[in-house]
């Protein structure tokens, strides 16, 4: 059951030539987080407020809980949609209490214990009475989401909504507002340039680039198989090397030697290829195969960030960025052995 | 939105008739999609937008118009005879006043903002003073001091400077001017980077050359700005010009209509227009240029040139210019209203004037309120060509003469709405015209405080657009909206050329009584009169020194 479709939509603001949103078709299922993760200016943004009814689709269909809300012939406006929507800026009323904002689209009559049951939801208990210049970015944060959620909303949608937090604050409202939504049963859609959000909130995540999908899966399918250059680089870091998919098609043949693959997405032997090689995947090993110069190196206190430039026969240089246990002591100039964790080496194509 | 209403709308007619009207209906609605990208505004607040400032532009568009009518014989004779003596009278007027507004504002600013004058935060505010006394009031003042039965006669015998003359007109216009020009210099040299003086001083500049070279370039967007304010003003001036017994256009189409040939003062009319155009367009390229100009948003505090032995003759120099701006005309002002009151001037008369006043100006404020808001709505949420044009018609009896509003406005009313003819609610209607736009502004710069994302979260909350304007919005901008119709009443009680001329017979008002016992020298009359509208004028100060 899909709470959310979207088929073949396409949208162009008027006065530019290309367009924001490009056959984009996407299915959410209910009860599902869903973030479209790109750069500015990818679509994300548009997509989410075509879903809202806030711009107004050229091509394709958009159904929401099952029902038709735009296609060629129909247009339901916002205020129709039955969405909650939070914004970046979350949008908050400044003229309204707490309790106001909440209640604010609120038409049922258990409207005061409906709302004390979101501020319940959201930890505010007691705040009902404050205004909203009072409020810590967190709480507005809160009670935003509140707000979206008052009207028990089948669709939820998230413009950006960490972006205006702190780091610390940041890593806390993740979990804070995944679990809101997840109790409230709705199915939300974020917006997100931030990838370590995406991969922390979502159960699905679409990469977007110039208003085309690259690729929708699952935080890890994302991170560990990504399909194409750019979501290999944009999601996390990643190391891309050229080859060629080998005989047996489970590995790659590159000029660091013959790689294991899982996932070669059914491409031909002797196909041109990118792999993608996460730092992390990476390991030091007195035995591995692969080995090089540290040229620069810099020390987070989590790990240390080498760059190794790799001995090659041919005279081409190839550099590598490893993550490497930080107890290890290492200079630069030091000679180094890896190895390669297979499970995080992807095959992406060359395009 | 609207949008979805049309579009269902269209649905059903689909069903009904198809074919034909299903095509011609898409173009339409495909039509005014694009005219609005996409994002139609709801259509009751646009037609009553597209009414308002309709309405607002009618005076002058008629007025146009009937120029076109007024025959050839007339045209040539006012270009052959009137027209070229009217050109020269206004606009040299128009040159010496600016150039010497500039002069004392700009050289007041500077030495305000940059030296080490005692008591500089005093100066900032004192020195805009002037801005509370309307012109005419001010030339009362004079007239008082320096006219044929002035107290330099009743002193000296002789008065040594003719007061009813282009010198008199002039220092009267500057004196009660130049403030529009310390306040827009002084804003500018408060935002101006610092760090390019700073790096002029570091290049070894003296600081005489960091003034020629650094900060008068640095100001000619502002002091542009500030010339063709005063520009502009003398070009629409009536009530000072026409004190002083000066003629300029304002003051000929007056007479003109004074002597029933309404046809004669559209050509003049129509020749004032032009001129009032071509500065504004010049006003307008120049402010394209203005942006380039680097400026600072964080305020850092001046380092002061340290003037030495120039320090007396400076403070002379400014004590003189409030001398003469701010403490003698108020001094005369509160002698003569001394004589009045003794005399008895606050009689039953004087307060029903001034009932008068406040009535149709109060009336007046509370339409501009209502009216400007679908327009400055329209502009800020709905942002198309359209909605700037509207906003633009709204500002043509704004921008233009007083003189002129009234002509167009007498012309409509007494050939199409006789029964409005000679009320005092069409006296409220030409306030609107001209000062609608000043409430536009106050309530467009607070519409501009509130994010978009709110009227977005209202209305995916279930508010269709109309209700989110009524439960949101204007909540929001309330007290930028009761700030703005404070300035009309402002305004419309100093307005003079349109109440003289569209006034009803037997409705005297504050203003008017000024005028009239002013050409009888009756002073002691009009002192209580020009003190009461000085001191209503000072309401809104504190929010024109926040505006430059």
């Amino acid at each position: 059951m899909y709470d959310i479709q979207l088929i073949g939509v396409s949208k162009t603001y008027t006065g530019s030539n290309e367009a924001a949103v490009k056959e984009l078709s996407l299915n959410v299922e209910r009860g599902s987080i869903v973030t479209l993760l790109g750069p500015s200016g990818c679509g994300k943004t548009t997509t989410l407020r075509l879903i809202a009814g806030f711009e107004r689709a050229n091509k394709g269909q958009i159904i929401l809980a099952g029902k038709t809300v735009s296609d060629k012939n129909t247009w339901i406006p916002a205020e129709k949609r039955g969405i909650g929507m939070v914004f970046q800026d979350y949008a908050l009323f400044p003229h309204l209490n707490v309790f106001d904002n909440i209640a604010f689209g609120y038409r049922e009559s258990d409207k005061v214990k409906r709302v004390l049951e979101v501020l319940d939801l959201v930890g505010l208990n007691g705040y009902e009475k404050r205004y909203i210049h009072e409020l810590s970015g967190g709480q507005q944060q809160r009670v935003a989401l509140a707000r979206a959620l008052a009207r028990r909303p089948a669709v939820v949608l998230l413009d950006e909504p960490f972006s205006n937090l702190d780091a610390d604050l940041r890593v806390a409202m993740r979990l804070e507002v995944k679990r809101i939504i997840k109790e409230a049963g709705a199915t939300a859609i974020f917006v997100s340039h931030d990838q370590k959000d995406a991969l922390a909130i979502s159960d699905q995540i679409v990469v977007m680039r110039k208003g085309i999908v690259q690729q929708i899966g699952t935080p890890r399918e994302i991170y560990q198989y990504p399909e194409n250059k750019f979501v290999a680089s944009f999601v996390g870091q990643s190391n891309l090397i050229e080859g060629v998919i080998g005989n047996d098609l489970n590995t790659v043949v590159t000029s660091l030697g013959t790689i294991p693959c899982q996932h070669t997405h059914c491409l031909c032997e002797g196909e041109e290829v990118c792999i993608s090689i996460r730092p992390d995947s990476l390991e030091m090993d007195e035995n591995g195969h692969i080995e090089g110069t540290v040229i620069q190196f810099t020390y987070t206190g989590e790990a240390i960030d080498a760059v190794i430039a790799l001995d090659q026969s041919d005279g081409t240089s190839q550099k590598l960025l490893v993550h490497i246990h930080p107890e290890e002591n290492i200079k630069i100039g030091d000679h180094l052995r890896f190895k390669i964790l297979p499970n995080f080496v992807a095959v992406v194509k060359n395009e | 939105m609207n949008n979805g209403f049309l579009e269902e709308k269209k649905h059903k007619r689909e069903i009904q008739v198809r074919g034909f009207l299903r095509t011609f209906f898409s173009i339409g609605i495909n039509f005014w999609n694009r005219i609005w990208r996409g994002n139609a505004p709801d259509f009751p607040l646009f037609i009553f937008a597209s009414v308002t400032s309709a309405l607002m532009g009618l005076p002058i568009i008629y007025v146009i118009w009937r120029s076109a009518f007024a025959g050839k014989d007339r045209w040539v004779r006012l270009l052959d005879t009137r027209i070229p003596t009217l050109l020269w009278s206004t606009l040299s007027l128009g040159v010496i006043v600016t150039i010497f507004a500039l002069i004392i504002g700009v050289s007041l600013a500077w030495l305000v903002q940059r030296c080490n004058i005692p008591g500089r935060k005093a100066m900032q505010w004192l020195l805009a003073l002037p801005l509370v006394i309307p012109p005419y009031v001010g030339a009362v003042t004079y007239i008082i001091i320096l006219g044929p039965r002035g107290w330099i006669r009743d002193w000296f015998g002789s008065s040594p400077f003719n007061i009813y003359s282009f010198w008199g007109a002039a220092f009267v216009l500057t004196m009660f001017t130049y403030p529009y020009v310390f306040l827009i210099t002084s804003a500018a040299l408060k935002k101006m980077n610092r760090s390019f003086e700073e790096a002029a001083r570091a290049q070894g500049l003296t600081s005489y050359e960091i003034l020629w070279k650094v900060n008068l370039p640095l100001l000619r967007p502002a002091i542009g700005a500030g010339a063709i304010l005063i520009f502009l003003y003398v070009l629409s001036d009536f009530g000072a010009i026409a004190m002083l017994r000066y003629n300029t256009f304002t003051s000929a189409i007056y007479y003109q209509m004074g002597s029933y040939d309404n046809l004669s003062a559209t050509v003049l009319s129509m020749v004032l227009i032009l001129v009032t155009l071509i500065v504004l367009w010049i006003e307008a390229r120049t402010r394209k240029k203005q942006k380039y100009y680097q400026t600072t948003k964080s305020y850092k505090k001046p380092q002061l040139y340290q003037l030495g032995f120039w320090k007396v003759p400076v403070l002379l120099y400014m004590l003189a210019v409030f001398f003469l701006s701010v403490v003698l005309p108020i001094t005369v002002l509160i002698y003569w209203s001394k004589l009045g009151i003794e005399a008895g001037a606050l009689d039953q008369r004087f307060w029903a004037y001034g009932w008068n006043s406040i009535k149709v100006s109060g009336l007046a404020a509370l339409a501009c309120m209502v009216l400007a808001l679908p327009i400055v709505y329209l502009k800020s949420r709905y942002k198309s060509y359209f909605t700037i044009f509207i906003d633009k018609l709204s500002y043509s009896g704004y921008a233009l003469p007083g003189v002129i509003i009234a002509l167009g406005m007498i012309f409509i009313f007494n050939q199409y709405i006789p029964w409005l003819y000679n009320t005092p609610t069409l006296l409220a209607i030409a306030y609107v015209i001209r000062f609608l736009p000043q409430s536009m502004q106050s309530a467009d710069s607070s519409l501009n405080l509130i994010s978009p994302s709110i009227d977005e979260a209202a209305r995916s909350l279930g508010f269709a657009p109309l209700k989110v304007l009524f439960k949101v919005i204007i909540p929001l901008i309330t007290p930028g909206v009761l700030a703005g119709g404070a300035l009309v009443f402002v305004s419309a009680i100093k307005e003079l050329p349109a109440t003289l001329l569209l006034r009803p017979p037997g409705f005297d008002t504050l203003a008017v009584r000024i005028w009239v016992e002013t050409s009888e020298s009756v002073y002691h009359l009009a002192a209580p009169a020009a003190l009461l509208i000085i001191l209503v004028s000072i309401v809104p100060l504190k929010w024109m020194l926040s505006k430059y």
